[in-house]
């Protein structure tokens, strides 16, 4: 009989060790050190995270991990969100439900994002998962209320129930009837993004007054104003609320009903909703004002100086999301005001627009940078910049990690100098060096990718627009940027030579988008052959591959590494470079 | 710029007549890529695992400095100037521009707004600028505010404002006063407030009954007052 070593410990301690390791990254270390480990490890994973459904199939993670109480699942990749991924490209959940179903009957916890989702997924999860407890559905798409119905009929212990920003089928409002009278277990619920039919207001009503310990309630538009009152009241403990429409007439009875409802919520930290919102009926929420941590007014129209008065009574925010309504002015205020501040989003009130309906430039933000210490994530969308800025941004900020700057016109050049904006970014990437996502835009050459080859270290996720001159730039983003995982390109005139240079790099990678650029399809084709842990996707509604040169470049290339192979669920439009298909068309 | 075809295989302008069965896959068994990456199978199934520098060096050994310096082409480091990017368009961005056939005439995913915030925008700015048609919907439901675009002699931006917040011209002017004074110090008295109506027609603001007048405004302008 072998002697065990001194540190080798019974698997039911090292059992109870990896107990507490919680982070994925963690486990997956732990899961290499040896076989036994490794073992041991699978065996009580109770939490996974795939974030590309496509890189491994269900059958795989089952196999490996037999026993999983929570899943969360990515679809589409991220510029799906702005239309560059045509409809029925993928991300379909059916075949992990499916799956699911038989192999973990305790799963507690489902969170999906960008995924296909249909009325018949969501009626096997409702069959499948009786001790369901969370169901995340974040920007999906293809379900409707009766998918919603199914999971409120069944899921007895459902805490949490978040669609947000999903694409819903109102087909009809009464879906929330089907959560049973002795439902009382609701915690959070996010319908913000149903329609008009959606949700049948008496059946809410009466879901909030039962489930005492509702904490998060983010309402949809079609809510009138004058029936969030009798709502708060109902639900006095929660955090976090977000209204429906925030315009109605002004009338003294509503207006003092709601302010006193927003009074007796003590605990209100975060406030959103607000569509439409005019100026009459913002004074009611002065009174939570000074405790909100969140204040998510990007749906508002409300203009100055209603809306800079509102900022200047909430000193203890830490995120703020806000239209360019805003303007420097606001802004300033902003900075003075809000020492905590840590994210700030700016959302432009008219994008399409010719000429700036707002005073909102690049003083803004630097008065931002300037007055709030522990800012660490921005969304900026304006219509000038300038390096300067940019470099006493990044001076004043070294803790960024998420930077993104989108200047609407995107190929503009410093406004002051008629520079391009190569050394203000470069300036955010040197001094920020814990930044993990960037957002570039403005006149740009090869020397800003440069920069960032050089000094994002920690970056994993750049988006990338209109910008470069050649595929150096893509070359120094490959090779230089250790941390990558996340890549997508729009409209660069980057092709071959450096995705080719740099294959070995993408299988380190989540994935990598390039849209309208100039990567050829012999190049994909080569990709396709000699990496084969790589998925390469050309997506061309025009028509197939095969019709076009060798040299043609593709409309839009998606790779990511898999080791599930080449998927078979495209749609026509898409084609997948695989050793087959070379050796077909050669 | 000079490439060095570090595997013998084809640039993209090379491919015809390359024989993808044999050439290829030698040069590629030579550096080991290949195999060094099958044996680490395993590990890939969690991507992580990938990722992570020390489970890299686990599966490879010493082979991951080989790995990363025998790319499928080796890099010469030099800028581009091959003639296929000569002929490249460059997509220009411009309100004007009709490169992309979208209904707004705008890029394809440029600015990168989501498409749920798109529409937001577009329900709550309806810029009633000279169209004969109203949308008389927006009034009625729920005080739903009706955007009118307000331009002042002199300054560059225009504003948007939502006329159902003002019950009277003085409220009107005041916030007016108020907004503008910030992009140009002035003295009221200079300036009236002139619009255009339905028919097109620009007529000085204040003669008509309120409510006709939020009837029937498509945009403002305040102008200097030479009287």
């Amino acid at each position: 009989m072998q002697k065990k070593t001194a540190y080798s410990f019974p698997d039911e301690i090292l059992e109870h060790v990896f107990s507490f390791i919680h982070s994925g990254k963690d486990r997956n270390a732990a899961s290499v050190v040896c076989k036994s480990w490794y073992e041991i490890e699978r065996w009580c994973r109770r939490k996974i995270f795939v974030g590309n459904c496509y890189a491994v199939s269900p059958t795989m993670v089952i196999r490996r991990f037999p026993d999983i109480r929570s899943i969360e699942l990515k679809g589409k990749p991220h510029f799906a969100d702005f239309n560059l991924v045509p409809d029925g490209w993928g991300g379909y959940v059916l075949p992990w439900i499916s799956e699911m179903a038989g192999a973990y009957p305790w799963l507690e916890e489902i969170r999906l994002k960008r995924m296909v989702v249909t009325d018949e997924s969501l009626e096997l999860v409702a069959k499948s998962f009786t001790n369901l407890q969370v169901l995340v559905l974040f920007s999906c798409e293809g379900f409707s209320t009766d998918g919603l119905a199914a999971i409120a009929a069944s899921c007895k212990n459902l805490r949490e129930l978040d669609l947000r920003d999903s694409e819903v089928d109102d087909l009809s409002g009464h879906w929330l009837n089907h959560f049973p009278d002795t439902y009382t277990s609701l915690v959070s619920l996010n319908i913000s993004c149903l329609g008009s039919d959606d949700v049948s207001f008496s059946a809410l009503e009466r879901l909030v007054g039962r489930c005492p310990n509702l904490r998060r309630l983010l309402l949809n538009r079609e809510v009138p104003l004058d029936k969030i009152a009798n709502l708060l009241s109902r639900a006095p403990q929660l955090i976090e609320f977000g209204t429906g429409t925030y315009a109605a007439e002004l009338r003294s009875d509503v207006y003092s009903n709601l302010a006193e409802a927003f009074c007796n919520c003590k605990e209100l930290k975060c406030l959103s909703g607000f569509w439409d919102a005019v100026p009459a009926y913002l004074p009611v929420i002065y009174s939570v004002c000074s405790r909100l941590t969140s204040l998510n007014l990007s749906y508002a129209p409300i203009q100055n100086p209603d809306l800079t008065k509102l900022v200047s009574q909430c000193p203890s925010l830490q995120r703020m999301l806000v239209l360019d309504y805003i303007e420097d002015s606001g802004l300033e205020v902003l900075a003075s005001s809000c020492k905590d501040l840590q994210e700030l989003r700016v959302f432009p009130s008219d994008p399409f627009g010719e000429e700036p309906n707002v005073s909102l430039t690049e003083k803004g933000l630097v008065a931002v940078s300037s007055g709030c210490p522990k800012l660490q994530s921005v969304l900026y969308f304006c219509r000038q910049m300038s390096n300067a800025a940019l470099v006493t941004i990044a001076q004043n900020c070294p803790n960024f990690t998420r930077f993104r700057l989108c200047l609407l016109d995107p190929k503009i050049a410093d406004y002051r100098t008629l520079q391009p904006l190569d050394v203000g970014f470069g300036a955010i990437v040197e001094h920020c060096k814990d930044l993990r996502r960037l957002s570039l835009s403005g006149l740009l050459t090869d020397r800003v990718f440069e920069y960032i080859g050089m000094h994002a270290k920690k970056l994993e996720m750049l988006s990338v627009a209109f910008a470069g001159e050649s595929d150096l730039a893509l070359h120094h983003v490959l090779s230089g940027c250790e941390s990558l995982r996340k890549l997508e390109i729009m409209n660069c005139p980057f092709g071959d030579k450096a995705l080719l240079a740099n294959a070995a790099k993408l299988e380190t990678m989540r994935s990598l988008w390039m849209s309208s650029c100039s990567v050829s399809l012999g190049a994909c084709k080569m990709l396709g052959q000699k990496m084969p842990r790589l998925n390469i996707e050309v997506m061309d509604e025009k028509g197939p591959p095969d019709s076009r040169a060798e040299s043609d470049p593709v409309d839009k290339l998606y790779i990511y590494r898999s080791v599930a192979g080449p998927r078979f669920d495209m749609p026509p439009f898409v084609w997948t470079m695989d050793e087959d298909f070379a050796s077909e068309l050669s | 710029m000079e490439l060095q075809l570090g595997l013998a295989l084809p640039t993209p302008n090379m491919l015809k007549g390359f024989d993808l069965n044999n050439h290829g896959l030698d040069q590629l068994k030579e550096m080991g890529g290949l195999e060094a990456w099958n044996k680490a199978a395993g590990c890939f199934a969690d991507k992580d695992c990938v990722k992570s520098k020390r489970s890299f060096e686990q599966a490879f050994g010493n082979f991951t400095e080989e790995c990363r310096t025998k790319p499928l082409l080796l890099w010469s480091g030099q800028p581009n100037e091959e003639e296929d990017h000569k002929d490249q368009k460059k997509a220009t961005f411009s309100t004007t521009d009709e490169n992309d056939a979208e209904e707004d005439d705008q890029v394809v995913g440029w600015p990168p707004i989501k498409t749920w915030r798109k529409k937001i925008f577009q329900q709550q700015q309806q810029p009633r600028v000279g169209r004969a048609e109203n949308n008389r919907v927006a009034e009625n439901e729920n005080g739903r505010s009706i955007y009118v675009k307000v331009k002042m002699e002199g300054v560059a931006i225009t504003r948007k404002i939502d006329i159902k917040v003002y019950h009277s011209y003085q409220s009107l002017t005041n916030s007016l006063i108020t907004m503008f004074t910030k992009d140009k110090k002035c003295n009221e008295d200079d300036y009236i407030l002139t619009y255009q109506d339905k028919e097109g027609d620009w007529l000085i603001a204040g003669d008509i009954p309120w409510q006709n007048f939020v009837r029937s405004v498509q945009r403002m302008e305040i102008v200097k007052n030479w009287g």
